[in-house]
């Protein structure tokens, strides 16, 4: 079971969710942009246009201005596990050295670096969760919305983060960053795995893995679509729009031709 | 009516008369279902902004409290994603694999015949003004299903008789009250009559007649806003310019953009455009119509089927370009009572004018007081997209979605004194706030914009 | 379809109850309507508006612009509206048989 999560799924479990991916975006890219349902007020140029979709992918400006207790639970999540993600890629490609290498830190102090920003975002993110959690159950109308799999969908991450965070608070069940990337380096050189590595016999690991991995598979097929779907979507809406010259044909402008005295206008009638 | 009972409000239907008379003939209800499902694929098909609010919400709920029907009603179908939800439940069954394999889990349902029930009862709750797309972290635009669910409706014969009655004057006259070229003649010379009272000045209302500037006037300035067909006739004389309106086409609003885009939509665009090309005018200027702007701004242009090279403004731009070229002599203190601005949501969130109208009103008024929240984060009149119903109950449901509205105006404290001036610049705005100032009692007079600056223009004589 | 019976007559009427047809009308027709709109008594006053939309009607073949049909017969928008409450549109429309007025109304 272990080999099979840790050999043979990873490759199921990504082939699904990029060809997964692919075929929704596909499906979406084959639907037209039929009218100008641009949002006002608009920019009048691409890179303002681009401005704007940036900040609302960063900041949720929309919804700051919207809902500021939902802003503040969705967008610390949203920026803790991106945190992560990177912390990830991170401490598992350059095993925690990257503040070192880009001449930061020392070598020690950098690990040391890491590993308190991933165990504090991983702390913030778990928090965020279930504060998300709450208010679905707890605010009437968000509870009349949800579908079962609005719940489980943070379940899911609830349960991912909170056996990360096992992983970081014990040691003696966690894993180091060096077993972890020779792991990887195997899977994505496609060599075997042998029955001696370490990440065999971490079960936290391969719980943490494996979670992950169904996360994966079912990704294009939930509502996590709103990654990409608030790209395209944006696209859609928050456009450049560059108005019509006014200005009517025949009409002399600057007060000239306007005799205007006592009310009455000078200017010839219509025939 | 079995669903009534349940407690569904529906406006009245059309009956299969009135449909045939916009091309419909309503499919039997025994294949509505199926009629149905086949529609919401193509339309899903089509459009990219659909497929993604069906596929992208994350039921986050950010849009109930920032929707005033649902403000107002508490009734939780008008939550804008639980609108969506009624369409977007069916999507997902038919149309997409989680759907298709796991519905309950997701909350995909079959469609019935009681849902299709249930959109024409909360799809003409909607009043399209947009309010959640622009709250929405993704900009998800609800109005979006809103014009799906309508059309798709449509094409199964399910339109309020009011919308269905509008599209057939309209084929008939070009214009949604039904006015004949006899009665606006009539009314024009009355009209002008009315300005020479009031100003001593001699305006004339051109219709029909050879110009360089078609004037796109709401039919409804014809039976209830009088002043804003004058503001319009007052600008243009001073200006000096040549204008006229056509009979054919007498009407700024656009009711395919709210209930059949597909067909009545287009014509009514082509409609516009072949009228511009007969009589050979420059410019196409329309008048105050919320909707009707946002379908000749922002839909015309994609829907023509012949090129269009004339210029398509709105009076108030115009009006706003010529108060900032100094073109104009403006005697604002004619307008000296305490005056409020409802941003129309077509105007603030779909077609860029929220700046102009505050030039033109500084310019015309002396007590400008701005509402809150105001410009793009309006809330709407409770009028939006025509559901301006009239019988007991959906008349009890306009009075609740205008509750948002009557107490932002109240804030400003413009009525206080019973002298205060609502300016509206939209017909529907306009037809939903004339009784609804009354409901809620405001004190105030409901105007259109183009109403004010008139007045500035050319002021009346007894003051 | 909806009819009313006016003195033994079939008379077609919308959802809305209005007349379909404005020929189909008769002052029977009005005082049926004015009782449904409760109004108690057709007056002078009344048949003055009612007679001037008709006849506007089919001069026409719209009703009257309101400010109009106030100069017209000398009420005042508030006059019409204590003769007819539910308004001018509405109201007197109806009672002159008129179709009910679409659009921005």
């Amino acid at each position: 079971m272990t080999y099979f999560i840790l050999q043979i799924l990873p490759y199921i479990s990504v082939s699904v969710l990029i060809i997964g991916l692919l075929y929704r975006m596909g499906r979406w890219a084959s639907g037209r942009i039929v009218h100008n349902i641009t949002l006002t007020p608009a920019p009048t140029t691409q890179a303002g246009a681009l401005l704007d979709i940036a900040a609302e992918v960063v900041f949720f400006k929309s919804l700051y201005k919207a809902d500021k207790s939902l802003w503040s639970g969705g967008w610390i999540m949203h920026v803790a596990l991106f945190s992560i993600l990177g912390g990830h890629i991170m401490g598992i490609g350059l095993l925690g050295l990257q503040f070192y290498y880009i001449g930061l830190t020392s070598e020690h102090t950098s690990e040391y670096l890491s590993n308190l920003l991933g165990t504090s975002f991983g702390v913030v993110v778990l928090l965020a969760l279930l504060y998300l959690l709450y208010r679905r159950m707890a605010i009437n109308e968000v509870k009349q919305l949800s579908a079962p799999s609005d719940y489980l969908h943070l379940l899911m991450l609830i349960a991912i983060v909170t056996v990360g965070n096992i992983m970081r608070f014990v040691p003696e069940w966690g894993i180091h960053y060096e077993p972890v990337r020779d792991y990887v380096a195997n899977l994505l050189t496609f060599t075997p795995i042998t029955p001696d590595m370490e990440v065999m016999h971490k079960p936290l690991f391969v719980l943490h893995l494996l979670l992950v991995q169904i996360l994966m598979i079912y990704l294009p097929f939930s509502k996590l679509l709103h990654i990409p779907g608030m790209f395209a979507h944006r696209w859609i809406i928050n456009r450049p729009y560059v108005e019509p010259a006014p200005g009517m044909p025949g009409v002399a402008v600057g007060g000239t031709g306007h005799a205007v005295s006592g009310g009455q206008s000078a200017s010839g009638g219509v025939q | 009516m079995p669903l009534t009972e349940t407690g569904l409000k529906q406006p009245v239907k059309a009956s299969a008369a009135d449909m045939l008379k916009i091309n419909i003939n309503p499919v039997p209800d025994d294949q509505k279902v199926e009629a149905a499902i086949k529609h919401l694929n193509e339309l899903g098909q089509k459009f990219r902004s659909l497929m993604l609010t069906f596929e992208s919400c994350v039921k986050c709920g950010a849009c109930a409290e920032n929707c005033h029907t649902y403000l107002g009603t508490r009734d939780p179908y008008n939550i804008p994603a639980n609108r969506a939800d009624l369409l977007r439940k069916v999507y997902k069954r038919y149309f997409t694999p989680e759907g298709r394999f796991f519905p309950r889990l997701i909350g995909a349902k079959d469609l019935e015949l009681e849902d299709l029930e249930k959109m024409f009862s909360y799809f003409y709750q909607c009043n399209e003004c947009r309010r959640c797309a622009l709250v929405c972290p993704f900009g998800l635009d609800t109005c979006e299903v809103t014009m799906a669910g309508r059309q798709l409706l449509h094409w199964l014969g399910m339109v309020p008789k009011l919308h269905a009655a509008v599209g057939a004057a309209m084929a008939k006259t070009g214009n949604h009250t039904g006015l004949t070229k006899a009665g606006i003649v009539d009314t024009c010379e009355f009209l002008e009559e009315e300005i020479m009272d009031e100003t001593g000045v001699e305006i004339k209302i051109p219709v029909d007649q050879p110009a360089d500037i078609l004037y796109i006037p709401s039919s409804a300035d014809f039976l209830l806003n009088p002043n804003t067909m004058t503001g319009a006739a007052k600008f243009f004389h001073y200006l000096g310019v040549k204008w006229t309106i056509s009979s054919e086409i007498t009407e700024a609003g656009n009711f395919g953009l709210l209930f059949d885009q597909r067909a009545t939509l287009r014509a009514n665009c082509m409609r516009v455009i072949d009228e511009a090309l007969k009589l050979g005018v420059k410019k196409i200027v329309w008048g105050e119509c919320g909707h009707g702007w946002r379908a000749g701004k922002m839909y015309l242009p994609g829907m023509l089927d012949r090129p269009g090279r004339i210029p398509i403004v709105h009076i108030h731009d115009e009006v706003r370009y010529y108060i900032e070229k100094g073109a104009l002599k403006l005697h604002k203190e004619v307008n000296s009572r305490p005056v409020t601005l409802h941003d129309p949501c077509n105007f603030g969130r779909a077609c860029n004018m929220c700046d102009t109208l505050r030039v033109v009103m500084n310019a015309c008024v002396t007590n400008f007081v701005e509402m809150t929240p105001n410009r793009e984060r309006n809330f709407c009149c409770g009028g939006g997209s025509a559901i301006l119903f009239d019988d007991p109950e959906m008349y009890d449901l306009r009075i609740k979605f205008s509750a948002k509205k009557a107490e932002q105006v109240r804030e400003t404290g413009v009525g206080k004194n019973g002298d205060g001036i609502l300016c509206a610049p939209c017909s529907i705005c306009k037809a939903q706030l004339y009784p609804m100032v009354e409901e809620h009692e405001l004190g105030v007079e409901v105007k259109g914009l183009i109403d004010l600056v008139g007045l500035a223009l050319y002021p009346p004589l007894n003051k | 379809m909806a009819f009313i019976e006016v003195n033994g007559q079939q008379i077609e009427v919308d959802e809305d109850g209005f007349l379909l047809n404005p020929d189909t009308w008769s002052e029977d027709v009005a005082r049926y309507f004015a009782k449904e709109e409760g109004i108690d008594e057709l007056t002078e006053d009344h048949w003055k508006v009612i007679k001037y939309l008709r006849d506007y009607f089919f001069q026409f073949g719209i009703a009257p612009m309101v400010r109009k049909l106030c100069k017209d017969t000398g009420f005042s928008l508030k006059g019409i509206y204590e003769l007819f409450p539910t308004g001018p549109a509405k109201g007197a429309c109806k009672l002159a048989g008129l179709p009910k007025p679409t659009g921005c109304v």
